[in-house]
């Protein structure tokens, strides 16, 4: 018998009986407000940011008042130009010299300040990671309110081969347990909300 | 590998001869039980999101062989290849024919404990291939060649220090350094070249929906995205108890899974495959590895609940103290008190006795699995099949004169005079835990050693445990 058949038997002869276990209905618990500001206080506890525009201020320049240093820019929206034109990613090894990059969110979860990005919202799925910083489109329209709501209602997820929720940079605790924001993945990322 | 009961009460004594390592361990896993508390507190819906969640374990648990299938053809159709191992081997040889089949020499991976239970990295580096852990614990750990000591926080038993001086072995970089900001840097920079050359990557998977065929990994450091993303062949290894019915059952699991392990809301990042990247493959490899043997204990099943949070080994004083090395097995604290007897009833028949039966582990557990009741079963299921550990066989020896003669017993306490309030509780831990010898009980014992006795000789008799919340 392959493996497959000989494990998938074994588990039907070792089973507790599946009558007394029925499948519970689809929850939604908890807190159902969708609010912007509700997603903002979630993205801080997580170590993002917001980047509030100063008076008139594109999103090039608002990303060079956040980023003074930031030498390459690559941006996969309209609201910015960037240095680097998208279209020179072709691998996924060539976002590694980017210093920030700039993509739209499909949706934001107000209860985790989560953002979601698929292959639909990146050029290259690494995209979302190489770049030394992130910054990240969100209208404010496009938040759900939670977990429950987000899993039932966006389509992304059932239609995205690679979908991640993003909330705040990467982090790690894992020495001597002293929290350290931009682990591996982004140092930062801020939304800027249209 | 070697067949003889883990010796956890000498090791664990090791582990507390150390006292600024056992202190910062303590205090480091009681700070993350108490940042879980604070989440709990902010949920009203707490205990109905646990409750939830078991209930949605048990079934699936109950109708796995379906689910599996499930999985498995909707996985197929979006052009995941789908692999199944009965064992470590087994697991070790998919992954190295997938490998070579790509001439991938270097493989980037992020943390799984289903790797560890098959001890692949031994495996992979005989077939030339170059393991790389992304991980920084898991990192800081294969440098220094040692199992993960906590499933989520694999290097929480090391102090900076100690990191400092294994990265400056590998990473050159200071042995002095005392900043963890420069040592996660040193690993963010030795890091980014080899993810940049990989061959090949490879992730666990925290989550599988049988629903769309997706599974769903969870991660801090951005590692697993990485790893996933960057080299075109992605594999992932997966226990076959991981899956849930339904895309919106994730949200109960979300929701309890970081809460439960680090006290965060949420993982910096959770991420859903359903299929490979434009031009990259991706390959599943389901594990049973003694999955399907255990849904046929009746009194151990539900372990196969578990999602591996690690706050029943946060929560135990015996974890605590005693450090997860000292358990000598893939999966320690309470956790793996109880599944690890299921790998080998003998090697690890000593660990059902590290904990203190006090019922926090139950208490905090997510998806509700009864863990101190196991590990009582574990004693009595241990003592049937003469597996009787010799940890016990000691104390038994020890407390045995005291025991035969339990007249002179009650006698030499009263007129001695020896205070019943220490007398009675290091027998009593020495008895159920051999490590309490070296620390202090938490909890108070209400009856003494003779009462304690005249009750748990009695078979049926359950424990002074706290009742589960
Ligand atoms: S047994 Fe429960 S508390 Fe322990 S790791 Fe598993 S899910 Fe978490």
């Amino acid at each position: 018998m392959s493996a497959r058949d000989e494990i998938l038997q074994a588990l039907r002869n070792n089973r507790p009986t599946p009558e007394n276990h029925p499948l519970p209905p689809v929850a939604t618990l908890g807190d159902l407000d969708a609010s912007r500001e509700r997603f903002i206080t979630s993205l801080k506890i997580l170590g993002g940011d917001v980047l509030e525009p100063v008076e008139g201020e594109t999103l090039d320049e608002a990303i060079l008042r956040r980023h003074p240093d930031a030498k390459v820019i690559c941006s996969n929206v309209p609201e910015a130009r960037g240095t680097l034109p998208v279209e020179r990613i072709k691998t996924p090894q060539d976002a590694a010299t980017i210093d920030v990059t700039v993509v739209r969110a499909a949706f934001g979860i107000a209860e985790m300040g989560s953002i979601f990005l698929s292959e639909a919202q990146l050029p290259i799925n690494s995209f979302a990671h190489l770049g030394q910083h992130i910054v990240v489109v969100l209208s404010a329209d496009a938040i759900t309110a939670n977990m429950h709501t987000a899993y039932q209602k966006q389509p992304e997820f059932r239609s995205a081969n690679y979908g991640v929720l993003m909330s705040g940079p990467s982090a790690t605790a894992d020495i001597q347990g002293v929290l350290i924001r931009g682990a591996q993945g982004v140092r930062t990322l801020s939304v800027w909300f249209t | 590998m070697s067949n003889r009961p883990v010796n956890h009460a000498k090791a664990a004594a090791h582990f507390l001869e150390d006292a600024p390592h056992l202190q910062f361990h303590d205090e480091r896993l009681w700070d993350m039980r108490q940042k879980r508390d604070a989440q709990m507190h902010i949920l009203p819906e707490w205990q109905e999101l646990r409750e939830e969640a078991s209930r949605i374990k048990e079934h699936t648990l109950s109708r796995l062989p379906e689910y599996l299938e499930q999985f498995e053809e909707n996985a197929k159709k979006n052009g995941i290849h789908v692999h199944w191992a009965r064992d470590g081997a087994e697991h070790n040889r998919i992954v190295g024919e997938i490998l070579k089949a790509h001439n991938a020499r270097n493989l980037i991976k992020s943390k799984s404990m289903v790797t560890e239970e098959c001890d692949m990295r031994p495996y992979l580096a005989k077939q030339g291939v170059t393991v790389t852990e992304t991980d920084l614990g898991e990192r800081i750990q294969q440098l220094d060649d040692q199992l993960p000591s906590h499933i989520v926080v694999p290097a929480v038993h090391k102090l900076t220090s100690d990191v400092a001086k294994i990265f400056a072995k590998d990473y050159h970089t200071d042995p002095d350094i005392r900043d963890p900001h420069l040592l996660a840097e040193a690993q963010r920079q030795a890091a980014r070249p080899v993810i940049l050359h990989a061959d090949a990557g490879m992730t666990g998977g925290n989550f599988v929906v049988a629903e769309t065929g997706t599974f769903v990994v969870c991660t801090n450091e951005g590692n697993a995205d990485l790893s996933a993303t960057v080299p075109n062949l992605h594999i992932a290894t997966i226990g076959i108890e991981r899956l849930v019915p339904r895309m919106a059952d994730l949200g109960i699991f979300i929701r309890l899974l970081s809460r439960s392990a680090l006290g965060s809301p949420i993982t910096q990042y959770t991420t859903h495959f359903r299929g490979p990247q434009k031009g990259g493959e991706m390959h599943v490899v389901l594990v049973d590895n003694g999955r399907s043997a255990r849904l046929g204990m009746e009194d151990f099943w539900t372990s196969l609940k578990c999602i591996r949070c690690g706050a029943c080994m946060n929560t135990c004083p015996v974890y605590r103290r005693s450090g997860g090395l000292s358990y000598g097995a893939v999966y320690s604290g309470p956790i793996g008190a109880i599944i690890d007897p299921t790998f080998n009833e003998r090697k690890y028949s000593t660990l059902p006795y590290a904990s203190t039966l006090n019922g926090s582990c139950t208490n905090v557990c997510p998806v509700k699995i009864n863990i101190h009741e196991q590990l009582y079963k574990w004693r009595r299921v241990l003592v049937q099949h003469h597996e009787m550990p010799f940890v016990k066989r000691e104390i038994m020896h020890m407390a045995g004169k005291l025991m035969g003669q339990p007249k002179m017993y009650r006698a030499a306490i009263k007129m001695t005079e020896v205070s019943l309030a220490s007398m009675p509780r290091f027998v009593l831990y020495n008895w159920l835990n051999p490590w309490g010898k070296h620390r202090e009980n938490p909890h108070p014992v209400k009856q003494t050693f003779h009462d304690w006795y005249k009750k748990n000789r009695a078979p049926g008799q359950t424990d002074a445990a706290e009742t589960a919340k």
